[in-house]
């Protein structure tokens, strides 16, 4: 009996400091991933590299969180179309969205559909300490920012790369080209070479209208252009149209026939074939070209900086991203989320996996320097992330319209149109765009 | 329980009452009204909703972001369509010259093959089995193949021109040959359509004018021309109200195969209200231009029946 009363006046004192120290730890207000356990959150994600992997991804956080996931994915086109609507109808039915902010960030921050998260992410509750800003790279994280506020944590980033056929280069003795003029002139030495029984073509890139335009941006860039200037369309500045004709000229006269209607998907077919010397477009193509059951030119492959141009080397960034909708009944388990996919540890595992990270330490982590054999992928990609511009998309509300706007001067050029009256059109077109959506 | 008595007994006590009528009563004599309700109300739902809906959003201009919401801006998308949208008039003219182009020689090939299958030969049924494939096949899937067998360097197209000795084409990747070619892919898929329509007509045909024509000494070519023709002219034009109706609003082939491009070169109608609609989001303009394309097939078929109507009936 005695014992048992001894227990319980050990007891009392552990009782009456937990009560001082209780409501004291709830004003400390301790991060816990556990916070929100039993919530349940929807999450809506396009079907692209980084929306599989997260989702791949999501027992971790399941385990992590205890929060349920719904995860619904959705290819490229649906998905854009899906999550607008549901966004507009603004019912709070999505918690958190995958997002390219270079797309629709403009559109999405003035409709007010994204949750700023800057006060989320210096609250010491719902930030686990190790969470590392720091890590994620600069201009993805300014390219998320609207009027000063950081609107969405990237996950993923794909940047402009130089591929190139090594053995090609060595067998013709070609430099790896560092500009525009020296790219021009590989293509043309390598146009309509022979190699393993079929014709090479000296370059390809992205020719189909709209699709183009992301992949001719750094062009643009290159040439010292910009998609606005001081605020108004610029695509008939005489970089632009440099740009324009420069990007045309290369696929008329050294990329493969009918190249106006190459989307990504032919142009890593083409390359993958060994049918192409020299192919410009985002880094994640490594994956399909060092995968056997996918391509003839294994190992064949050198990975390249952008060439620079006469404005400079301006490579462009994409980035994938995840935000919390600001509807959302559940904005803080939404948090966790969106938290949790830009993890380092989320990160890496995706960056194992084939879907390049935003973090710098994924890249010096051992275990990927281990497994990446291609140095010179690994090393144009780091040099890339520093110097690369965000703005793969122009900066407006009307993206997809633009886009085609814009397209169409490239397809003329590429036809060997009249480029300065097709350049004129699109910012004609630009212009009339801007006013109808902008309603300045 | 008052029912129930009567049709046991049959008592005619209820119906010498004068009372409201029953339910059953109702329903006997409205049968015939209650009947397609359900599917009247199916209709409503599904097909009138939206079209009215259509109408009244082709008044809105909307952008479908929460910055700018909706607004009623009476006939000005209209106005705009038909005034200052180039691109529109473009697809117009894109739409009519496909369809002219596609439907006629559909027409004719389909009326060669209907008449040559007409006769009887050995592996007939076979032959009219293999001719159907194409009409029958999924049309993305088959665009897909499509858009491999026209692809200029690795497609089978080039490679058989090349047989021939002819120089290779850029197919669809090229302004002028991309629409030509969705012709070409559009008259392999729909010619089995006309030839289906055009031999059930040829099989229905009554003997006794051939009769009277073959003992009159008619040729055979005067046979097909006086006589076939005339009598075929009601299905020729049904099939050619099929036809014209659904070439007016392809989308599918198109879309798969070259997205209107290139630099909107097979831009038809369908795909810029589509374009407008869900990758630009302007709902209030592509639903105006969507009342066009309905008032346009509509017009169009209207048309049609009235010529049927008119001097192709006999």
């Amino acid at each position: 009996m005695i014992r048992r009363h001894m227990r319980l006046w050990l007891a009392l004192p552990v009782f009456l400091a937990s009560l001082l120290v209780l409501p004291g730890m709830s004003a400390a207000q301790r991060f816990d991933w556990q916070a929100f356990k039993g919530t349940s959150i929807r999450v809506m994600a396009d079907t692209n590299a980084s929306g599989e992997a997260i989702q791949a991804n999501l027992p971790d956080f399941e385990k992590l969180t205890g929060i349920k996931v719904t995860y619904e994915t959705f290819t490229e086109d649906q998905y854009r179309q899906k999550v607008l609507l549901e966004l507009a109808a603004g019912t709070g039915a999505v918690d958190v969205f995958q997002t390219a902010t270079a797309q629709e960030g403009l559109k999405f921050w003035r409709s007010g559909w994204y949750e700023p998260l800057d006060a989320y992410l210096k609250s010491s509750r719902l930030t686990d300490p190790s969470f590392d800003m720091a890590d994620i790279s600069k201009p993805a994280l300014k390219g998320n920012t609207y009027d000063g506020k950081l609107v969405a944590l990237p996950t993923t980033q794909q940047t402009t790369m130089l591929y190139y056929r090594k053995d090609l280069f060595e067998k013709h003795k070609i430099k790896v080209p560092q500009n525009f003029q020296e790219l021009e002139e590989a293509a043309k030495k390598l146009n309509n070479t022979e190699e393993g029984g079929q014709k090479v073509v000296g370059i390809v890139l992205r020719g189909k209208k709209a699709a183009a335009t992301s992949q001719w941006a750094p062009y643009l860039f290159s040439y010292g252009g910009n998609w606005l200037k001081d605020g108004k369309p610029a695509m008939n500045t005489p970089e632009a149209i440099q740009a324009f004709d420069f990007y045309g000229r290369l696929l008329r006269n050294y990329g493969p026939p009918g190249a106006v209607n190459y989307h990504w998907y032919e142009c890593i077919s083409l390359f993958v074939q060994g049918k192409a010397a020299m192919y410009t477009d985002v880094s994640n193509r490594i994956f399909f070209f060092e995968d056997p059951a996918k391509s003839q030119v294994v190992g064949k492959v050198g990975y390249a900086l952008f060439p620079s141009g006469p404005g400079g080397r301006r490579p462009v960034m994409e980035v994938w991203s995840m935000a919390v909708s600001s509807k959302s009944k559940k904005k803080e388990a939404a948090y966790l989320f969106v938290q949790w996919a830009a993890s380092k540890e989320n990160v890496l595992k995706m960056h194992l996996k084939g879907v390049p990270s935003v973090r710098a330490s994924s890249w010096k982590d051992p275990k990927f320097l281990s497994e990446q054999k291609h140095k010179d992928w690994i090393e144009a990609s780091l040099k890339t992330l520093e110097i690369a511009s965000t703005d793969w998309n122009p900066p407006v509300t009307a993206v997809s319209e633009v886009r085609d706007a814009v397209g169409e001067a490239i397809v003329s050029s590429i036809l060997g149109e009249d480029v300065k009256a097709a350049a004129n059109k699109a910012n004609d077109e630009f212009v009339k765009i801007m006013e109808k959506t902008e309603g300045k | 329980m008052v029912n129930r008595t009567e049709l046991q007994t049959g008592s005619p006590t209820a119906v010498s009452a004068p009372r409201a009528p029953r339910p059953g009563v109702f329903f006997e004599r409205h049968f015939g009204h209650l009947m397609p309700l359900p599917a009247a109300l199916c209709i409503s739902l599904l097909i009138i909703f939206p079209l009215a809906f259509n109408l009244y959003m082709s008044l809105q201009t909307w952008f479908v972001s929460s910055a700018t919401p909706p607004r009623y801006v009476g006939l000005q998308n209209f106005a705009e369509i038909f005034g200052k949208d180039a691109r529109f008039w473009n697809s117009m003219w894109i739409t009519a010259e496909f369809t002219v182009i596609s439907v006629l020689l559909e027409l004719v090939l389909g009326l060669l093959i209907a008449v040559y299958l007409h006769r009887d030969f050995a592996g007939r049924g076979i032959v009219r089995t293999v001719m159907l494939l194409p009409m029958v096949s999924t049309p993305v899937a088959v665009a897909l193949i499509w858009v491999i067998m026209f692809n200029p360097s690795l497609g089978i197209l080039n490679y058989l021109l090349s047989l021939v000795g002819m120089k290779p084409l850029l197919w669809l990747g090229h302004p002028r040959t991309a629409l030509p070619s969705l012709i070409f892919m559009d008259i392999w898929k729909w010619t089995p359509f006309m030839v289906l329509i055009l031999h059930a007509g040829l099989q229905s045909l009554p003997f006794t004018p051939f009769e009277a024509a073959l003992i009159d000494g008619a040729s055979r070519w005067q046979l097909f021309r006086y006589v076939t023709l005339p009598l075929l002219r009601p299905t020729v034009a049904v099939a050619l109200i099929f036809r014209t109706m659904d070439s007016l609003k392809t989308f599918d082939t198109i879309y798969v195969m070259t997205e209107g491009g290139p630099n909107n070169a097979t831009e038809v109608l369908n795909i810029y209200v589509f374009e407008t609609g869900f990758k630009y989001f302007h709902i209030g303009y592509a639903s105006a231009l969507a009342v066009i394309l309905i008032i346009f097939v509509f017009a169009v078929n209207l048309l049609l029946i009235r010529v049927r109507e008119r001097s192709w009936s006999y």
